[in-house]
């Protein structure tokens, strides 16, 4: 029996709560862990990095998008499919320099931190959803793109918004591909 | 209107009191511990019934308002339970759930 051509994706939703939990969980065990903020944010930073090379593929499979053409477009798709699918939320993008390789998304809500009101005590340098950096920057290294992704500010910290900033640096040598076909 | 509000732990020890005016707070605390013997005669008195969010009010204790002031108190409680930096046991310490009680207290001039 052959597989119909265009079958729709499947999306299994589990519950939201649960999952933000969850990271909670993983994100207050790190803190009892590790004593210094610089090394929870690193480790959450290592373990979305094994994340995001790896949801990449589940990524191009579910969403089709076309091949990019501008960092810009890159944003554009990080920002109003991937967060869209894979969080509900759509942050919107700024551009942050001329050379147009910083780019700023601006989350309105950060669903991840739904649960927590305040960083505790003595915590005032934890990126709480450092994870979200890890993820973008090895799903971007896993398409030939290199990038510093960083929490540049965070509501949970006082400030107005939650911005994470990418920016993308030389781009991995790609041309090799091309030559190939 | 409340005049004293009060979370106590299954430990019977208060993770949060707070009561208008401030200096009466241990009246409340004894009136709270009475009443957490009329809450074990009722839960007793219910037998093996499934408890659902309405029924964990166990009706008022003594007849007064709505029930709507201990659903807002129930949904704060469970968010503050929601966060994970909080360690069930520890005194509750969330703005957002005194900010809460205060639209809930009694205002005395």
């Amino acid at each position: 029996m052959s597989r119909p051509a265009h079958r729709r994706p499947e999306y299994h939703k589990i519950n939201k709560d649960l999952f933000v939990l969850t990271y909670g969980a993983l994100v207050a065990q790190l803190c009892k862990d590790y004593e210094k903020d610089e090394d929870v944010n690193k480790y959450l930073d290592t373990m979305g990095y094994g994340i995001g090379t790896r949801l990449i593929e589940d990524f191009l499979a579910r969403s089709c998008v076309r091949r990019c053409h501008s960092y810009s477009e890159i944003a554009d798709i990080i920002a109003q499919v991937a967060f869209k699918m894979y969080l509900g939320i759509t942050p919107s993008v700024t551009c942050n320099n001329a050379s147009r390789n910083e780019f700023s998304l601006i989350l309105d809500k950060n669903p991840l931190a739904e649960f927590v009101e305040e960083l505790p005590a003595g915590r005032s340098s934890l990126c709480y959803s450092n994870l979200l950096c890890g993820i973008i920057r090895g799903a971007l290294e896993m398409v030939h793109l290199a990038a510093d992704v960083t929490f540049l500010k965070d509501r949970l910290k006082g400030d107005s918004v939650t911005e994470i900033g990418i920016t993308f640096l030389k781009k991995l040598d790609e041309k090799k591909y091309r030559r190939k076909k | 209107m409340a005049v004293c509000v009060a979370v106590i732990a299954k430990e019977n020890y208060p993770l949060y009191i707070r009561s208008v005016p401030t200096e009466s707070e241990l009246q409340f605390h004894y009136m709270v511990h009475t009443s957490l013997d009329v809450v074990d005669e009722k839960v007793s008195a219910m037998g093996k019934a499934l408890v659902d969010q309405r029924e964990l009010y166990l009706g008022l204790l003594y007849p007064t308002e709505d029930y709507k002031m201990f659903r807002k108190l129930h949904n704060s409680y469970t968010d503050v339970m929601c966060n994970p930096f909080y360690t069930p046991g520890d005194r509750i310490q969330s703005r957002a759930f005194d900010s809460m009680v205060t639209s809930m207290m009694v205002q005395v001039c």
